[in-house]
């Protein structure tokens, strides 16, 4: 059985490598990302499990029974598991329930929704746990001065939740427009034209297109947030132990290297189990819907009723969202965020002192990095798609890794990988760039699969058929096509390049600072107002460049997409 | 246009690759543990005194030690400055420091300094309970001036203190319990005292926060945070324990491989001559100095009247996973 379908697979991976020959340059592009996630994100990860596996120089299984053994980890290893579900569920919906109604209504104040579903994706480190305490804690604005309600337990699984689902919905939000807007209106108005009624019409023809991004946003969610470990640390507390707290706490509160990986390996488990299932869902079912012949659709896939209640949902998650940030900016202004709220601009002529540098170390370092990583993901989304070629699977496999292990343990590895020769590269700025670039393009890869499985290859076998390379085919036909899954990779990367922490903490260094790492500092010495005013500035940058990001690419690729956005 | 791109990201992932490592070459790399804006001051003091420039790099206690562990093949730094004497003793129990004697090191108590020179501590901080005073008002109550003041009622679910098994400071707190009341009467103590805390902070700064806006009632960990946040105008009472309370003392070691070892050594040198010690006082750190002869900063209460325990780091790093781990099965699992 094995071997007769191996042998199937050795005639298959000989065709395709035939195939390859025809286009050498193609078969380069492969060979040299196969090379690039070799390097940078294998090679790392080896390291640690290396790390892991000989303690003390033997190898040995040892921490791993330690570990499978100790009723806490279990605990932690469950509770991971539960939030990831939970989170993925949450968060999909909220992002959905945004990604429907901004593409399927005509409600007004559209692109002050669109702006509160990004916004969360912005979430400063340590700042954004603290804002959550003063509007849900004990003394919060919400939980005490709105609703009246004493001694909200915001530590452990109920606080946590509502942190992680607020923080991710963005994610499949993003993931989930460039899928709804790709599908267009056409199919639904057809579907009533037969007599179908809107319910109908829904149920059966736009939720089962969407499947493929429903998929790809659970998928994301839920590794993202079991690897997460900002929120859990602030807010889970000792009472609700994730594994993802664990492996930073066994490396950095008992200084166990070897311990901390084997809890990384741990961690894999229910990543790449929750990728093998998504990966065997999706693959059974067609969802080609973007054929190249023309669409318009006559917007009333919703009832006028039915359009406010939705309204109504976004406009009160969107006030949340305000709520939010508004607490940060009044802490940024505030002489003592939480205490003493009259206005002055000391924080900010503090932060102007102090953090000069780090300000322009991390724009230089996510301008750098999330165009490279834009570009990788898309490139990498139509490769694994559209082109056959051996190992296409496992390409996307490795790319996701690095997502799905916690950032601690990619710092480490990378520390690991990149402190000697031929590879030095600790101190500098590219093992900052390669970290972000590589830890997040699978968002980008997510959804550009996402819209590739909705569009006909047809369109890009035309432009082949008429002479076109898969270089320029890709350029000119494939990559507008991809440009809302492109957009949602650049943003994701370029936030989380001036947002995350957890890795970039190791490799900071005297020459390349970040503004993250400012903000822990000042969180730690007691400067809340400083940290606050930071991350307002830290917010604002990402916006302007949110901003850019849409105008280069609308000018870039000529894009009805503006208006979507716009 | 996308090879284009590559082309030009290349380009500038060469130039950032090489622009930086020849700033290296004369000056003191340091791994801070004290935070961003004190490291500066201080570290700009120590280079106008003695002409030897300095980079650092700030990083938390944990942290410091896993990098410096995974660099030690190539050490990229020279001097870990900062982070509780504990942390110290375990760089040095894993090889990763070197040993210096520095001559001024005879000015010191034996508890601020390891007895063959692998660290020498600089300052030091009692921990102490932070009272938010809103709070106490909200529940009538007084601030705790003792252990036994946290079991009261009004204090439960009030309480945040930091985790043993995350943060230096939250284990401080338990080994000095343990040598305050001996360990079986320490961990009853700390299970009864379970119902009272609100959660277990992850990081051992943590808990001065959560008190200043009002989140709980009482935050316990080292002072300076404390008087910082007071300084900022949040409306905090500090008080200790009568019974007792342990102490950090930050140290500085020399890592073991590190590129500039002779500037390192001046580093401690300097740091405990009295004018380093006033460098302290003068940054405004809120730090108390280890040289008796020092001054103290206005507004901090003179060391002799707080409470503190002898304390030795040296026996709390041997004892530190047992205690940890005894603390996750019997604390952790005690009725809320």
């Amino acid at each position: 059985m094995a071997s007769a379908s191996f042998a199937r697979w050795r005639v298959r991976s000989a065709r395709e490598l035939r195939q390859l020959r025809a286009e050498p340059l193609l078969g380069l592009a492969i060979a040299g990302i196969f090379g690039l996630l070799l390097i940078f994100i294998l090679y790392p990860l080896v390291r640690v499990l290396t790390v892991s596996l000989f303690p003390e120089g033997g190898l040995t299984l040892r921490l791993y029974q330690e570990f499978l053994g100790s009723w806490f980890i279990r605990q932690a290893l469950l509770n991971s598991v539960v939030m990831g579900v939970l989170t993925a569920i949450g968060g999909t919906l909220i992002g959905f329930l945004f990604a429907f109604t901004l593409t399927r209504t005509d409600i007004p104040g559209k692109s002050f929704l669109t702006l509160a579903a990004i916004l969360p994706i912005i979430s400063p480190p340590f700042v954004s746990a603290l804002s959550i305490i003063l509007l849900f804690g004990n003394n919060g604005l919400i939980t005490r001065q709105l609703l009246g309600l004493q001694e909200f337990a915001i530590y452990g699984m109920r606080g946590l939740l509502l942190a992680q689902v607020f923080t991710f919905f963005p994610v499949a939000y993003l993931a989930l427009r460039g899928v709804l807007e790709s599908l267009g209106g056409t199919l639904e108005d057809a579907a009533m034209n037969l007599g179908a009624t809107r319910w109908k019409a829904f149920t059966r023809v736009t939720l089962p297109l969407c499947l493929p991004g429903i998929a790809s946003a659970l998928l994301v969610l839920f590794i993202e947030s079991i690897a997460d470990f900002g929120n859990p640390l602030i807010l889970g507390g000792s009472g609700f132990p994730v594994l993802s707290v664990q492996v930073y706490l066994q490396v950095t509160g008992m200084y166990d290297l070897p311990g901390g990986a084997a809890l990384a390996v741990v961690l894999l488990i229910p990543s790449v189990l929750a990728f093998l299932l998504q990966r065997y869902w999706v693959s059974r079912k067609r969802y080609v819907t973007v054929t190249g012949k023309p669409t318009r659709a006559i917007i009333r896939a919703v009832s006028p009723g039915m359009q406010w209640v939705l309204f109504g949902l976004c406009m009160a998650v969107a006030a949340f969202v305000l709520l939010f940030y508004a607490t940060i900016l009044v802490g940024a202004f505030s002489r003592a965020w939480g205490a003493d709220h009259s206005l002055t601009l000391r924080n900010f002529g503090y932060v102007f002192a102090v953090g000069a540098q780090a300000i322009t170390d991390t724009l230089i370092i996510a301008v750098t990095s999330s165009p490279l990583a834009g570009i990788l993901g898309m490139a990498i989304a139509f490769l694994v798609i559209r082109r056959r070629f051996p190992g296409r699977q496992a390409l996307e496999f490795v790319s996701i890794l690095n997502f799905a292990v916690p950032g601690t343990v990619i710092g480490i590895g990378y520390i690991l990988a990149f402190n000697q020769r031929p590879l030095l590269l600790t101190g500098t700025a590219v093992i900052l760039i390669a970290n972000f670039l590589f830890r997040y393009i699978p968002v980008g890869i997510q959804s550009g699969m996402a819209v590739l499985r909705q569009i006909d290859p047809s369109i890009e076998e035309a432009a082949t058929n008429l002479g076109a390379t898969t270089q320029r085919t890709f350029r000119r036909i494939t990559l507008p096509l991809l440009v809302p899954a492109f957009f949602s990779g650049l943003v994701f990367s370029f936030v989380r390049a001036m947002t995350a922490i957890s890795a970039a903490i190791f490799l900071v260094s005297a020459d390349w600072n970040l503004m993250t790492v400012q903000i822990l500092s000042q969180t730690e010495a007691g400067r809340l107002g400083a940290a606050a005013a930071f991350s307002v500035l830290l917010i604002l940058i990402i916006l302007v460049a949110i901003g850019a990001i849409r105008l280069i690419l609308g000018q870039l690729f000529d894009y009805r997409y503006q208006a979507a956005f716009g | 246009m996308t090879r284009h791109w590559f082309a030009v990201a290349a380009l500038a992932l060469v130039v950032l690759a090489n622009g930086s490592p020849a700033l290296a070459q004369d000056s003191l790399v340091v791994y801070s543990s004290v935070d961003e804006e004190n490291a500066k001051k201080l570290l700009d003091a120590f280079t106008k005194a003695t002409g030897i420039k300095v980079r650092f790099t700030f990083l938390s206690s944990g942290p410091a030690v896993a990098r410096i562990e995974a660099e030690k093949n190539n050490p990229q730094a020279d001097v870990w400055f900062g982070a509780p004497s504990e942390n110290h003793v375990a760089l040095k129990e894993k090889g990763l420091s070197q040993a210096y004697v520095s001559p001024n090191a005879k000015e010191l108590a034996a508890k601020f300094k390891d007895p063959e020179g692998y660290w020498t501590s600089f300052y030091m901080n009692p921990l102490g309970f932070a009272s938010n005073l809103n709070v106490l008002k909200q529940k009538n109550a007084e601030p705790p001036t003792s252990w036994a003041d946290l079991l009261k009622p009004e204090f439960k679910a009030q309480v945040q203190t930091p985790s043993p098994q995350t943060s230096g400071t939250g284990y401080n707190m338990v080994a000095a319990l343990v040598v305050i009341m001996g360990e079986e009467k320490a961990f009853e103590y700390l299970k009864q005292l379970n119902p009272s805390i609100q959660t277990y902070t992850q990081s051992g700064t943590a808990p001065s926060k959560a008190a200043a806006i009002g989140q709980a009632a009482v935050g316990i960990q080292f002072t300076p945070a404390f008087l910082q946040l007071m300084g900022e105008g949040y409306p905090l009472k500090v008080t200790f324990p009568k019974e007792g309370v342990g102490f950090e003392a930050p140290a500085i070691s020399i890592l073991k491989g590190a590129p500039h070892v002779e500037p390192a050594k001046k580093l401690i040198d300097w740091f405990i001559t009295i004018p380093g010690q006033n460098a302290l006082t003068d940054a405004k750190t809120y730090f108390f100095p280890v040289h008796a002869k020092a001054k103290l900063m206005e507004g901090l209460p003179a060391f002799d009247q707080i409470p503190t325990i002898n304390y030795d780091a040296i026996w709390a790093g041997k004892e530190k996973k047992r205690l940890v781990d005894r603390w996750i099965n019997e604390v952790l699992r005690a009725p809320k």
